[in-house]
């Protein structure tokens, strides 16, 4: 031992402020964020990824598509930051998964902080961490397809924000919803699909199959990606997309939110 | 104080506590003794809001669990049985992120006092490390700091010092100490009954979601008739029920476990050969004797029937 009890310099018991709205909801996020630059290879290998897509991919299949009016690689190269970032937002659903499995979710619930903030303080961090994911994407596009105007920039990235906090509030959903792990990971990632490849992040719906194209409209991916491409290209705003996204935020913040207090106070957790 | 009025949780068709009534002083180390599944870890996070109870009332510091959750978590620090910290991160960064979410300690303030707990500990030099690396007794450790870190008003301790060896067993002992005396109220729910009789004024017993026994260790003791139990190691024979010694008036309770009989008598000294004749004429092959004062594991024994390891 290198010191002993006596030693420890004590002092009054100091309890946690009260009051403080923001403060708590802002520690939580800082939490999930904390984690993720713990882990700073997980950032730069799915750069990497993005990059092989984007000059590999996405160079080859352009030249394939020859549609008079459609820059396919600059609609690809803005589509895959959008999908990048609906992908990375599904984690937080396995995070609170597990923390649940390994008893983490207990601990978290005995601090002070309440029910509300701390399911809008995981939202955001998971929705802060998907973005600080995706920006250096996101400056290899705006830096490729030479995208500077700052107001443009700044509707993107609130589109981009939007979906990630929606997508962290349905990943919590279905995290706190679905009991069997396998069953959880199956769900999740057949969830992921439909929205993501069911959206018009990579694709026009003019040339998907009509049972996409039927579906890919109410995708919130093609909210976030038609409002973000009618920032970046048309600098313009997409009212009608950017509502979409809000209402997907508020529904499922909500639903995650109630489906959380259903569920722990069921114990299942236990 | 916390004040447990008829409380109870069921999950299901599962009643994990059940009619739960104890009150807990203020500056107080109370022992919670109970085997596996008794529903103590239930019971403590129904106090910390974590759960809410099916029935009975909470009250912490006078703040109601369901109806003031929010102030009922800012007085209460838990040290879970199996520690709860993410892996990723180091000791510091744990017990410095726990303090902040706990206290209203400035960074200064809270930087040093997360440095005291982690030199008292012996974990200063693994401050670093990132806890999945640690071993099971430094995990423990980094647990139980985040407790000893945020000293709260409640201080809740759940097995202490599993994993931990013998000096720091002491040392996380002192600390509870320490906390109490500054002010704090302590629970240690424990399987160690040295544990249990070393910290607390007082040590409650759970069994099967209910408080089976309450009071300091010399009045458990006293509970059990007599304050004698003859210990007899047995070979094969018959079942043991309590009518087996029911001819001797001083016998008040027969237990047995594995190849135990534990015989919970008055004036054991004098009644030892007769008992002992008594069983051999049941047919039981007795290998040993031993007769002793009671002790916290028989009272335990006595009323939830089973042993703690």
């Amino acid at each position: 031992m290198s010191s002993s009890a006596t030693q420890v310099n004590v002092s009054n018991n100091v309890t946690a402020p009260s009051g403080a709205l923001m403060a708590p909801i802002v520690q939580m996020a800082i939490r999930d964020i904390s984690v993720l630059f713990r882990t700073p290879w997980i950032i730069i290998s799915r750069s990497l990824a993005f990059v092989i897509q984007l000059f590999v991919f996405a160079a080859l299949i352009s030249k394939l598509v020859n549609v008079t009016g459609l820059d396919f690689f600059q609609y690809y190269a803005v589509g895959s930051v959008v999908g990048t970032i609906a992908s990375i937002s599904f984690i937080i659903g396995y995070d609170i998964f597990e923390e649940a499995e390994e008893g983490v979710l207990d601990y978290l619930l005995t601090l002070p902080v309440s029910r509300r903030q701390f399911i809008i303080g995981r939202a955001l961090g998971g929705a802060v961490r998907a973005m600080i994911y995706v920006i250096p994407m996101f400056v290899i596009v705006a830096v490729l397809e030479n995208f500077s105007n700052p107001l443009s920039i700044a509707g993107a990235l609130l589109d981009l924000f939007l979906l990630a906090f929606g997508i962290t509030g349905l990943s919590i959903t279905v995290a706190v919803s679905v009991r069997n792990a396998n069953r959880f990971d199956v769900v999740l990632a057949l969830i992921e699909l439909a929205i993501a490849r069911a959206s018009t992040a990579l694709y026009p719906i003019a040339f998907m199959p009509s049972y996409v194209a039927a579906l890919a409209p109410f995708s919130p991916v093609s909210f976030a990606a038609d409002s973000t491409r009618a920032a970046l290209i048309g600098a313009s705003l997409d009212l009608v997309s950017l509502a979409g996204l809000v209402a997907f935020v508020v529904i499922f913040l909500g639903l995650g939110a109630a489906f959380y207090f259903r569920r722990v106070e069921g114990g299942v957790y236990a | 104080m916390i004040v447990f009025d008829k409380a109870g949780k069921r999950f299901g068709n599962l009643d994990a506590v059940r009619d739960f009534s104890l009150t807990i002083n203020d500056e107080e180390i109370l022992g919670l003794l109970g085997p596996n599944g008794a529903g103590k870890t239930t019971l403590m996070l129904m106090m910390a809001t974590v759960y809410r109870p099916t029935s009975g009332t909470i009250t912490v510091q006078g703040l109601d669990v369901i109806g003031q959750p929010n102030d009922v978590r800012r007085q209460i620090g838990i040290a879970f049985q199996d520690p709860r910290v993410d892996g990723i991160l180091g000791a510091f960064d744990v017990l410095n992120w726990h303090l902040k979410m706990t206290t209203a300690l400035s960074k200064p303030e809270r930087e040093k006092r997360v440095e005291d707990v982690l030199k008292a500990l012996d974990l200063w030099d693994a401050r670093g490390k990132r806890t999945w690396l640690m071993s099971g007794g430094m995990k423990k450790k980094v647990e139980d700091a985040k407790v000893l870190a945020q000293r709260p008003k409640i201080a809740v301790f759940d097995e202490p010092t599993a994993f931990l060896d013998v000096p720091s067993r002491l040392l996380v002992w002192n600390m509870i100490r320490e906390l109490r005396e500054e002010g704090s109220t302590v629970i240690v729910a424990t399987n160690m009954m040295d544990e249990a009789e070393r910290l607390s004024h007082r040590v409650a017993i759970m069994n099967l979601g209910k408080l089976v026994a309450v009071g300091t260790t010399e009045q458990l003791k006293n509970t059990q008739k007599g304050g004698e139990v003859l210990e007899l190691t047995v070979g094969d024979g018959p079942e043991v029920t309590q009518d087996l010694l029911n001819e001797f008036s001083e016998v008040s309770q027969v237990r047995k476990v594995e190849n135990r009989i534990m015989v919970y008598l008055n004036s054991g000294r004098l009644l030892l050969p007769k008992i002992v004749e008594t069983l051999t004429g049941y047919g039981f092959k007795i290998d040993s004797v031993h007769l002793k004062e009671v002790t916290l594991e028989d009272v335990f024994l006595s009323y939830t029937g089973q042993r703690l390891e």
